[in-house]
């Protein structure tokens, strides 16, 4: 994923004018804050379509490339690291991370993608090892993980804004009719089947990672139709409910219900199954810089491997290997690599540029675009009743996710908090809105975050202080029908020599199945020499 | 009815009944504000309405007296005194509000102004008789007049307790009818300039009378906040927002008591069985404590207690708040109170929040006291957590013990044994034990170490609370106090926080 930041940078100086009939309080004060625009940088990833990196300045060798440094290529490169040094990661930002990349200011760390991890599922041998090595789980009653207190999700976790209310939780009870309750319960209860649901081939329907679920025909044909066409089928026709399954796809998977195939969305809800010692099994891990913390450890090892800012532009067969053709940006000059292995840590759109044999890459795999805005807020929010401010705070109704609260997981007292603001941009013609997207203006986005914000927060202009605004392009993969098709549960993708690491390649973009991406790419890479 | 000789007349008369049903109703209100104030402030609403109210009606007979003196210019002087009637009594609510605090004659003050107000209004009556005397039929005028006064004080004294208190406030309601009082005025003023000479002068002050009582209507609020007068029920002597908390001292006779956010923390007259209890059932039983660690208890009392052992060689106290250990540092009533502990020089003093603190501890110590305030938030309760207590039990020497405040086992039973078994799911044994202390109630306290811990023969000199034998009594709970639980309080479910909110409430209801 590209990563470089491109910033432009602004002081709003925007005055309220104080009435003094609308306000019993004392002036306003006029307001100052700073704003800021940035995002992966494109230009550099953009040079792709134009190839122009000229001639080959400096030649190299090394036995493996890993291509992309998010989540699946450094889980590659740790994977490797305990076996070989002899391999680099070829990273196009100026930092890794992917889509768990993170920020900070003089208040608090605070994520900029990607910012929470479930309790992890006890099938996945090598994530337990990484969480042991990263103290994420300090030992084991009864067989069962006792995870790290500091970094589960603090209670309170989440709230939600109905009915002018601050409610516990994000299922919607708080003045929903009796019905519409009826009937998120039955929702509930047909998850909880699919979650205990074991196929004909004895496989768990719904697993994490995506490749060890069930085959089961009766199960994948969910794969057919839109969530949308399920909740219609099953006669779920509350509004509430709708709304808070359409918040669960575009939070997750950042579509819409229409867009969203029914074995994904299901997969969100009954693929969880993890369980702790010390946490129920609905709890979550975070940390204030989100999943950038993990990124931290999952590299602590491999840094030295790490080459950033370079841009692979052609990945090329020769005998007994490839060639790897990348930009250093850093010295601004292309580079051939001589090398035995790749290992693709890339989205498939970015395969298909720089493969030579790009024959068996997806090429209709459709990207979410993103907005996700840090504001940093002095003293406390001005509140509406209800539930105290949470990690998790999500607006009933909003085309928006809501924001979490970086300093939750802080222990001491401060008096300014940096809140994470998230909106998926919807949408089914993804091309026409990524461009609408990307062209926004900095005040489009302030008032978008501004107007959700003021519903449980009217004064929240007063207290802001500053915004940072982050665009991402190409946000996370759309699990659309049929993506199973392309997904590693029916497909293992086999080229020679080169390993596929993405999460793209499961079709759901989460932590849990780039990390097992990664270091399965990296253990086929080393058994195949 | 009688027939006007003029409609100007007519208007003239209407106007000015207007104007003594506007003065009526005022009159009545300053006087319920004065009554419902004084209950609020000093208690006791029947003696303070009576009281209030005979003045008040007293005062209005000096002002009919005094009308007397009155010569010249009746329309000038009526316009004025209603001025000065808006601005006393619009102001009033308000004054007695700031000054409550400051001032010892409370009670003078407060009776000062109801005569001030009383005798303004008193003189308005029989002016406006005299005004219109020549207007109306002496039958005709007094049966109007009245009639207006009294309806006036019906509607007053309805508003005032379904509408205005509720919806307005003490404050808004009394500068509300301030302004009400100076706009009528200012009409009377204005329709009869012609009759007037100063109307110009008039017409100014009523304007800034106005704005006067307008800004303090909008600013009501920021009053409020100002007076912390209706919260404690002893005077308030010293007051303070520190950004983590508000600091409210006060003093009754030779009691002081310190509030934080609200919440008593200590009264002077029996500190000493609560900072004894903490203290010394631990200290005494440690064999040579020399590092002692304190977190919370800015107020110096218990490091008065530990500063009793001569073996004690270093004491860290940590405290989030500065503003709390300064005032304990420096305030003379309060120096003498923890006998100027915080000036020991064995004690470093460090405001820093407890839990960012203990995680990047280095030492170990003898002796840690957890005074931190009752877990009634989410910020307080993570003080409470395993991860807090498996912290403390890494800063805890081997032979070393740490006592924790713990709410009352009594109030919140369920809180007092979550916290015992949080501090035993860290790994420490744990002694609960608790004391009656008259201004809190039966409180307790959790008593951990590494090793079993033995009492103590003996304990320092001079002790009021604690001695051999009546330590004993403290470690055993009677079954009203007692309760099992597996539950403890994590990071992430807080369920201390939760259980405590519903003890209190179910307590306090």
């Amino acid at each position: 994923m590209i990563s470089r930041r491109d910033f432009f940078k602004k002081t709003i100086h925007a005055s309220i004018a104080s009435t003094l009939m609308g306000s019993l309080h004392s002036c306003t004060p006029s307001i100052s804050y700073t704003q800021t625009l940035s995002g992966p940088n494109a230009t550099l990833g953009h040079r792709l379509r134009s190839m122009d990196f000229g001639s080959i300045q400096k030649k190299i060798e090394t036995e493996i490339v890993i291509i992309g440094g998010g989540v699946a290529g450094l889980s590659a490169a740790r994977f490797l690291k305990k076996n070989t040094d002899n391999f680099l990661l070829l990273e196009i930002g100026e930092e890794t991370g992917g889509n768990a990349l993170g920020g900070s200011n003089s208040i608090s760390s605070y994520p900029l993608g990607a910012h929470y991890l479930p309790i992890p599922n006890q099938n996945d041998p090598e994530l337990i090892n990484f969480l042991e090595e990263a103290n994420v789980i300090t030992g084991y009653e009864n067989n069962t993980p006792v995870l790290n207190e500091y970094y589960l999700c603090f209670d309170p976790k989440e709230r939600l804004f109905i009915n002018n209310y601050w409610q516990e939780g994000l299922v919607p009870h708080e003045g929903v009719p009796l019905k519409d309750r009826d009937e998120i319960r039955r929702f509930h209860e047909e998850m909880n089947i699919y979650k205990n649901y074991i196929g004909i081939d004895g496989k768990e329907a719904f697993c994490i990672p995506v490749a060890r679920s069930s085959k089961d025909e009766a199960i994948l044909k969910l794969d057919t139709i839109t969530i949308d066409q399920y909740l219609s089928d099953k006669g779920f026709t509350s509004p509430y409910l709708r709304w808070y399954v359409g918040y669960c796809c575009a939070d997750d998977y950042g579509t819409t219900l229409k867009e969203t195939s029914a074995w994904a969305c299901i997969h969100y809800f009954a693929s969880r199954k993890g369980k702790a010692a010390n946490a129920s099994s609905d709890q979550i891990l975070t940390w204030p810089e989100g999943n950038h913390w993990l990124i931290k450890q999952l590299r602590k090892t491999v840094i030295p491997n790490i080459r950033h800012q370079s841009v692979v532009f052609a990945v090329n067969k020769k005998t007994n290997g490839f060639s790897v053709l990348y930009f250093d940006a850093v010295n601004n000059m292309s580079v051939e690599i001589t090398t035995k292995k790749v290992i693709m840590a890339t989205p498939e759109y970015i395969n298909k540029r720089i493969l030579e044999d790009s024959s068996n890459i997806s090429t209709n795999l459709d990207y979410s675009p993103w907005m996700v805005s840090n504001l940093t807020v002095n003293g406390s929010l001005t509140e509406k009743r209800g539930e105290t401010l949470c990690w998790d705070n999500v607006v009933y109704g909003s085309q928006s996710l809501g924001y979490v609260n970086a300093a939750h997981q802080q222990l001491g007292a401060s008096d300014k908090k940096v809140i994470t603001f998230y909106h998926p941009v919807l949408g089914s013609d993804t091309a026409a809105i990524r461009k609408r997207t990307q062209s926004r203006s900095i005040d489009f986005w302030k008032t978008t975050v501004l107007n959700d914000l003021k519903k449980p927060h009217p004064t929240i202009e007063e207290e802001l202080e500053e915004m940072n605004i982050w665009i991402w392009g190409h946000g996370i993969v759309k699990p659309k029908p049929g993506f199973l098709s392309h997904s590693t549960i029916n497909l293992e993708r086999k080229m020679n020599n080169i390993f596929f690491a993405n999460s793209d390649i499961s079709g759901i973009s989460i932590f849990e199945e780039a990390f097992y991406n990664g270091y399965q790419a990296a253990q086929q890479c080393i058994k195949s020499f | 009815m009688k027939d006007s000789s003029s409609s100007e007349s007519n208007k003239f008369q209407w106007l000015l009944l207007l104007s003594v049903f506007v003065v009526a109703t005022c009159g009545l209100i300053y006087e319920l504000v004065a009554g419902t104030l004084a209950s609020y402030l000093l208690g006791d609403s029947v003696t303070q309405f009576s009281t209030i109210i005979g003045t008040y009606l007293f005062a209005m007979g000096i002002g009919s007296y005094l009308s007397r003196y009155f010569k010249n210019n009746l329309l000038y002087w009526f316009v004025s005194i209603e001025l000065l009637v808006g601005m006393v009594g619009g102001f009033s609510a308000g004054f007695l509000f700031i000054l409550f605090e400051q001032i010892v004659y409370f009670r003078l003050l407060l009776y000062s102004l109801v005569v001030i107000t009383g005798t303004l209004v008193g003189l308005e009556l029989p002016l406006l008789m005299r005004i219109l005397k020549d207007k109306l039929e002496f039958t005709e005028l007094v049966s109007r007049l009245f009639t207006f006064d009294y309806i006036g004080a019906l509607f007053a004294s309805l508003l005032f307790p379904l509408i205005l208190i509720p919806q307005l406030g003490l404050l808004r309601t009394s500068f509300f009818f301030g302004a009400l009082n100076v706009l009528v005025a200012w009409l009377v003023a204005y329709r009869f300039k012609a009759q007037l000479n100063s109307f110009a002068k008039l017409q100014w002050s009523a304007f800034v009378c106005l704005a006067l009582l307008v800004s303090g209507f909008i600013l009501a609020d920021k009053l409020t906040t100002l007076s912390e007068s209706l919260t404690y029920p002893d005077p308030v002597v010293y007051t303070k927002s520190s950004p983590y908390q508000r600091i409210v001292l006060t003093k009754k006779g030779d009691d002081f008591r310190l509030f934080l956010n609200g919440n008593l923390q200590f009264s002077s007259a029996d500190e000493y069985r609560y900072h004894e209890a903490l203290v010394h059932p631990g200290l005494a039983a440690l064999k040579n404590p020399k590092k002692i660690l304190v977190l919370g208890g800015g107020d110096g009392l218990a490091v008065r207690e530990i500063l009793k052992y001569q073996t004690i060689e270093k004491i860290t106290l940590v405290d989030l708040d500065p503003a709390v250990t300064e005032l304990f540092r420096s305030n003379q009533s309060l120096k003498h109170i923890n006998n100027n502990a915080l000036a020991s020089p064995k004690l470093s003093i460090v405001n820093q929040d407890a839990f960012v603190w203990i995680r990047s501890c280095a030492e170990q110590f003898d002796f840690i006291v957890i005074d931190f305030p009752d877990p009634s938030n989410f910020a307080l309760g993570k003080l409470y957590t395993l991860a807090f207590y498996n912290q403390i039990n890494k800063i805890l020497s081997p032979d070393g013990a740490v006592v924790i405040q713990s709410t009352s086992p009594f109030v919140a039973r369920k809180s007092f044994w979550i916290i015992n078994e949080t501090v035993s799911k860290s790994g420490l044994l744990t002694k609960p034990y608790h004391c009656y202390v008259p201004s809190f109630g039966e409180w307790g306290f959790i008593l951990a170490s590494k090793h079993e811990l033995t009492q103590s023969n003996s304990y320092p000199q001079g002790l009021k609370f604690i001695s051999k034998n009546s330590v004993e009594e403290l470690f055993s709970f009677p079954p009203d106090m007692m309760e099992k639980t597996s539950l403890y309080n994590t990071l992430n479910n807080q369920v201390l926080v939760n259980t405590f909110e519903k003890e209190w409430a179910a307590y306090i209801k």
